[in-house]
């Protein structure tokens, strides 16, 4: 579990995340939603403490997790894996090392061992005959699969995503999502997925959170995120036509 | 009038204020650098956390920074050492002067100042950009994030087998660099017929300083740690995209090479002084 208390971020003056408190549970798929620009990335960024925040409280479990050093971070850190927006993975090493990058950084598995749990890893996310390519070589969607295999090398605690479907076409987001959801389910992980796409809210949002402009203005469940009264929210959620119809036809 | 000189007057004092605010401003900014390049060079030279994985992209440095310069140090100075060469021949075509002259002279230029800093200066535009678009791609595309939320230090991680590798391997490329402009001076020498091979030998061995190469050498070390340094700082801070980082990768070639400059005279002045 992850606790947000009070979290302030600002950038040279201009506020960017404004007194978020929020709980994230574990062993489901915690959502944050918004337009872009409305701090969502920054919010994923200071949890994992890629931002300094200004002030505030993060509790991982029971230790206050932005009052901690470096060294002492790395505890926790190695309890983390994480889907970046563009994927990030490494693009001097091949599938298989990139994989096994977290494996040689913080493990003293032997190289067999390392290997059997990359196969499995890249397995789990459906890579096959790929270890040896690098990741130009590869697809969008096969580049965020790595990217999770990636992040699930260490069987992680906790499990962030940055729009894991950006770029996706509809087939490959539902596959996509679909993995994170069965991941977060197999190994009880609290999974973070930032994301502005409607279809994973409905999909996977066991929880959401929607943030506006750095404020945080609703949180609940994929059942009431059809239903709310918050009208910035239903602006966000209606905004398309097909969602619109989908509305007035329920009405 | 009299109103006239006092509005002149205000004027001067606007300019001069707004002059002095961005004087002001561009100060804080030089030392905003000057502070984060410290704090930077802090970071690279923290304790490595998997010493066997540091080897090993050292390694795979040497053969990216260093054994791929072989080729552009060698073809450089060989013609570098033939021009040598033939100018001193042509602007000391007297028959005062000794013919074994001309070695001498080739011999010293390519010492203690062609295969140091020129051959530096190149590196600078090699290896500089190379190191700067390589961190800077990094940066933008997530992957240092990515390495920093696996909780490793980034800097030390992508930047010291880098300057470990260039501040062991330069000096190797200039003792190459020594080698290929003399050869090449005698070569050019004795093919467009200014001077005999065996007066250019004479040359090249009369009145030797070994010091000379010593000093070169250390010239060459204080060189490759500018160039991956500041390179390195260039690539590591770009915020943006992709003309950030081309941005940043010609800042990294114009600041090493400044640098490279300035120092060449302080070096010089404080070892052959």
């Amino acid at each position: 579990m992850i606790n947000v208390k009070n979290l302030y971020k600002s950038f040279n003056g201009k506020s960017v995340l404004n007194d978020i408190s929020v709980t994230f549970e574990t062993g489901i798929t915690n959502l944050i939603i918004g337009r872009s620009g409305s701090g969502k990335t920054v919010l994923l960024k200071s949890l994992v403490g890629l931002l300094d925040i200004e002030s505030g409280e993060i509790w991982y479990e029971n230790t206050l997790f932005n009052k901690l050093d470096f060294k002492d971070r790395k505890a926790i850190r190695s309890e983390m894996g994480m889907l970046f927006q563009g994927s990030a993975l490494f693009d001097s090493l091949t599938v298989e090392q990139n994989v096994r990058f977290p494996l040689d950084m913080f493990t003293d598995k032997s190289a067999e061992e390392k290997i059997e749990r990359v196969n499995f890893c890249l397995n789990r996310v459906d890579i096959v005959n790929a270890n040896k390519l690098f990741p130009a070589e590869l697809s969008g969607g096969m580049k965020k699969r790595v990217a999770i295999a990636r992040a699930i090398s260490l069987n992680p605690k906790y499990l962030f995503c940055d729009e894991p479907n950006s770029g996706l076409d509809p087939i490959t987001a539902i596959l996509i999502d679909a993995l994170i959801k069965e991941l977060t389910e197999e190994y009880s992980m609290t999974t973070i997925v930032n994301t502005h796409d409607m279809n994973s809210v409905m999909e996977i949002g066991e929880k959401i959170i929607f943030i506006s402009e750095g404020i945080k203005y609703w949180e609940g469940t994929r059942n009431d995120v059809l239903n709310s009264d918050c009208e910035i929210l239903n602006d966000f959620v209606f905004a398309n036509s097909l969602a619109k119809k989908l509305k007035f036809t329920d009405k | 009038m009299h109103s006239g000189f006092k509005n002149h007057n205000y004027v001067n004092t606007v300019i001069i204020s707004n002059f002095d605010v961005y004087k002001f401003i561009g100060m804080i900014k030089f030392f905003t650098q000057f502070g984060l390049y410290f704090l930077l060079l802090k970071k690279v030279f923290s304790k490595p956390e998997k010493p066997v994985i540091y080897y090993k992209q050292t390694m795979s440095e040497f053969v990216y920074l260093g054994l791929n310069s072989v080729g552009i140090i060698t073809i450089i100075s060989f013609f570098m050492g033939a021009v040598i060469t033939l100018q001193t021949a042509y602007n000391t075509e007297n028959p005062i002067y000794p013919a074994y002259l001309i070695g001498l002279g080739c011999r010293d230029s390519i010492i203690l100042e062609f295969s140091s800093t020129v051959a530096a200066l190149i590196l600078a535009g090699k290896v500089g950009s190379s190191i700067a678009s390589e961190i800077g791609t990094m940066r933008v595309t997530e992957q240092i994030d990515a390495l920093e939320m696996m909780g490793i230090n980034s800097a030390s991680f992508l930047i010291l087998p880098k300057l470990i590798a260039t501040l062991l391997f330069n000096p190797v490329l200039t003792l190459i660099s020594i080698c290929v402009g003399i050869f090449g001076g005698g070569i050019a020498g004795t093919f467009a017929g200014v001077i005999t091979m065996e007066d250019y030998i004479y040359g090249i061995q009369y009145a030797f300083i070994p010091f000379y190469i010593v000093y070169s050498l250390i010239k060459t070390v204080f060189f490759a740690f500018i160039i991956t340094s500041i390179s390195a700082f260039q690539g590591y801070y770009v915020d943006g995209g992709s003309l950030e980082v081309g941005r940043a990768s010609t800042k990294a070639v114009v600041y090493s090479s400044v640098l490279i400059l300035l120092f060449n005279v302080i070096l010089t002045q404080l070892l052959l002084s």
